[in-house]
């Protein structure tokens, strides 16, 4: 008893001591400045930049001991997913007081924000970004149909297939690999199947799989991600989509991220996000080769992302925010992203011989796709606000209805045609592409 | 006869025991997998077919932890929310709890029931003017905000844990410290409380699990300061597998390194003694 009376003693003090003590905030130590860089030696002091893009625990170190190690000043990088992201900033908003001042998300994590007034007018900056090479359709999409700037362009991403050399051998006769069609991606998971007898295509389908529904099969096979919901395009596509099922590896259904897989030479072909796929490809460059997605009977349905920066209405030290967000559309700060972290520049740069050769090839395969001729580039779910996590599990609750749990199409399809609907009613977004723009709530047809 | 009560006894023994050995297996599966997952390397992980033995031995996910920047200062963070949270709470709730198992007061049950009402208040509804309000209050994140979210959460049943520890201390006892010289504060002090020590002590458990792995409020009441389990919700959440596994070893080990030492007080509390 005495044992624990002292030791609730040596609790109680150690307790007071902690409070009694100012808790002291760790900040990364500053590194040298880089001499190469703008002559400009100003330190810019603390900058707090809340991220909802490189969020996984190796790309946030990454982006905190590589990427932001030679800004001038010193930089939080603090990762966070879009419901803290978007509760924590609208809070400082309101209470009008904040400690955040560079805010990095999703071309369609901004709207909101932007409602709710919480962004800066970033016009100013555009003079220091100016002549970087940032395409005018990435800047306009910042402007978030205002003539203000409010997010500046940071890097971009798509979603490709990656494929292990070996698996080049069972292609389809006559396909070419750089421009497949999804039946001959299908007829080529079926060759790999009868020529090994393993099943060696594989999906995230634990991870990103609703984008491949949304911007990728839905968009080649019917034209449209939300209008041609439940059309008789979209059971054919379904069809398909089951048929090519039963050669994908089955282990699909916990996989999250593709580049394992492929490095265990578990699957030679996968379809993932360009960050999700970048490992194989540094590691071993000579062992896989990077493909634009294929195309359907409508064209090659692909989905750009594109990552934004903005500064809060709050930010306790906005220039150096205005400095940080300099710093990262910088070249060599754009290459060090890609090499660091797999998204790709928005700048016009050339890749260097730095670059590892995987990344390059990468790169080729986005440029690719962006630049196919029926190439139908499909945004990200706009306009949904707070909600937009729930139109992706429409999708993947389309999916695991049809494909995993074997329901009958229309069915499945009528269902979650409805709730797609009454979410689109319910946050009145319009159409957004590759649908036709609509005046109010966007219809399914 | 004597052997038919022998064999029911038996019987009614080793039932017992085979539901000891399935609760004990129901906690301790999911930890020896989430263990053995924490030190294989990535391939392991991924292979297919899986093991239930570990394969090889690599520290790479977890080493890739313990050196990421803000895991040591999070867990550091993590701790010493935990025990802020104990101490207030134990300080605020001990004397309610006193108060409730000792005296006779108008509206005592009206009391209990308040005291149990402010945990039916969803938590998340409250989120964004919790933070608005902490913020204008300049005590936005700090680690003392996220102590007093996790003490007004923990109060209710340390406070009712520790009536309940009060009523099992008998009230003769002080009564006969009074008599033998001791005025109230040293009857307390000396008589009551530590007899009512272990009953404490399982409270302050409960307060300090709750305080530990509480997401929620850490992650809406501060940004840099977050402790470890904030951290971990946030960004586990979009990791590889590996790295989950390491991460749920890294949240599991303190809490019961802390069970482990605490254990004979919690023991004692249901009257078996561990010696």
């Amino acid at each position: 008893m005495r044992k624990f009376t002292s030791l609730l003693a040596v609790v109680v003090i150690a307790s007071m001591l902690l409070t009694a003590c100012p808790t002291p905030t760790v900040e990364p130590t500053p590194k040298p400045e880089e001499p190469t860089a703008t002559p400009e030696v100003a330190d810019y002091g603390k900058v707090a930049f809340i991220s909802t893009q490189c969020v996984p625990v190796e790309e946030a170190e990454k982006m905190r001991n590589v990427i932001l190690a030679d800004f001038s000043g010193t930089t939080e990088f603090i990762p966070a997913d879009y419901a803290t992201f978007e509760d924590t900033v609208l809070a400082e908003v309101k209470a009008g007081k904040g400690t955040i001042d560079v805010i990095g998300a999703l071309h369609g994590q901004f709207p909101t924000l932007l409602d709710a007034n919480a962004l800066q007018d970033l016009t100013p900056l555009l003079d220091k970004v100016k002549g970087r090479g940032i395409p005018d359709a990435y800047m306009e999409l910042g402007k978030l149909g205002t003539d203000k700037q409010y997010f500046i362009p940071w890097m971009q991403a798509t979603y490709i297939v990656a494929a292990n050399k070996k698996a080049l051998d069972y292609l389809p006769e006559g396909a070419d690999p750089n421009a497949l069609t999804w039946e001959q991606y299908r007829d080529w998971a079926k060759n790999i199947y009868e020529a090994t007898g393993e099943k060696k295509v594989g999906f995230p389908v634990n991870g990103l799989i609703h984008r491949f529904l949304e911007g990728y099969i839905y968009p080649s096979y019917t034209g449209g991600m939300v209008t041609t919901f439940k059309s008789a395009e979209a059971v054919e596509m379904w069809k398909f989509i089951k048929d090519l099922w039963q050669y994908v590896h089955p282990q699909s259904m916990v996989y999250e991220f593709m580049q394992e897989p492929l490095m265990s030479e578990e699957v030679w072909v996968a379809w993932d996000h360009t960050a999700r796929l970048i490992n194989a490809f540094k590691e071993r460059p000579d062992d896989f080769v990077a493909l634009p997605a294929p195309s359907g009977p409508k064209g090659k349905g692909f989905m750009p992302v594109v990552v934004g920066l903005a500064i809060p209405v709050t930010a306790p030290n906005p220039e150096g925010a205005a400095a940080l967000i300099e710093y990262l559309t910088r070249p060599e700060t754009q290459i060090t992203t890609l090499r660091e972290v797999g998204f790709f520049p928005v700048i016009d740069v050339e890749y260097p011989d730095t670059i590892a050769a995987g990344i390059r090839a990468q790169g080729e395969a986005v440029s690719a796709q962006a630049a196919a001729a029926d190439a139908i580039p499909a945004m990200l779910p706009v306009g949904l606000g707070p909600r937009s996590g729930e139109i992706n599990k429409i999708y993947r609750d389309a999916f695991n209805g049809i494909v995993v749990d074997g329901k009958d199409i229309e069915t499945v399809l009528e269902a979650e045609a409805q709730a797609l609907q009454t979410l689109l009613n319910e946050t009145g977004a319009p159409c957004w592409p590759p649908d036709p723009p609509s005046t109010g709530a966007c219809q399914v047809k | 006869m004597k052997q038919k009560t022998f064999s029911r006894r038996l019987i009614g023994r080793v039932l017992a025991y085979l539901l000891a050995i399935l609760i004990a297996l129901w906690i301790l599966i999911p930890i020896y997998f989430i263990t053995v997952a924490a030190f294989s390397p990535k391939d392991v992980i991924y292979s297919w077919p899986k093991s239930l033995l570990p394969q090889t031995i690599s520290l790479e996910t977890l080493l890739f932890f313990i050196n990421a920047q803000y895991v040591l200062d999070s867990l550091w963070n993590s701790v010493k929310v935990a025990l802020l949270t104990l101490v207030i709470s134990l300080v605020i709730g001990a004397p309610a709890g006193y108060a409730l198992a000792r005296y006779i007061f108008p509206g005592k049950d009206a009391f209990r029931i308040i005291i149990l009402s402010t945990r039916a208040f969803p938590i998340v509804i409250l989120s964004i003017p919790l933070a608005v309000t902490f913020m204008q209050w300049g005590l936005y994140d700090k680690l003392i905000s996220v102590a007093l979210l996790h003490v007004a959460m923990a109060l209710p049943t340390t406070i009712l844990v520790t009536s309940s520890v009060f009523i099992g201390v008998s009230k003769e006892l002080e009564e006969a410290a009074t008599v033998f010289g001791c005025n109230r504060v040293q009857a307390f002090t000396r008589v009551a409380l530590p007899l009512a020590l272990p009953g404490l002590a399982a409270s302050a458990i409960f307060t300090f699990v709750l305080s530990w792995n509480e997401v929620f409020a850490a992650t809406i009441l501060t940004i840099q300061n977050r402790t470890l389990p904030a951290r971990m919700f946030v960004q586990l959440a979009a990791s590889p597998i590996p790295f989950r596994f390491a991460g749920g070893f890294f949240i599991l080990v303190p809490a019961v390194v802390f069970m482990f030492f605490i254990r004979r007080y919690l023991f004692s509390l249901w009257g078996i003694t561990l010696k």
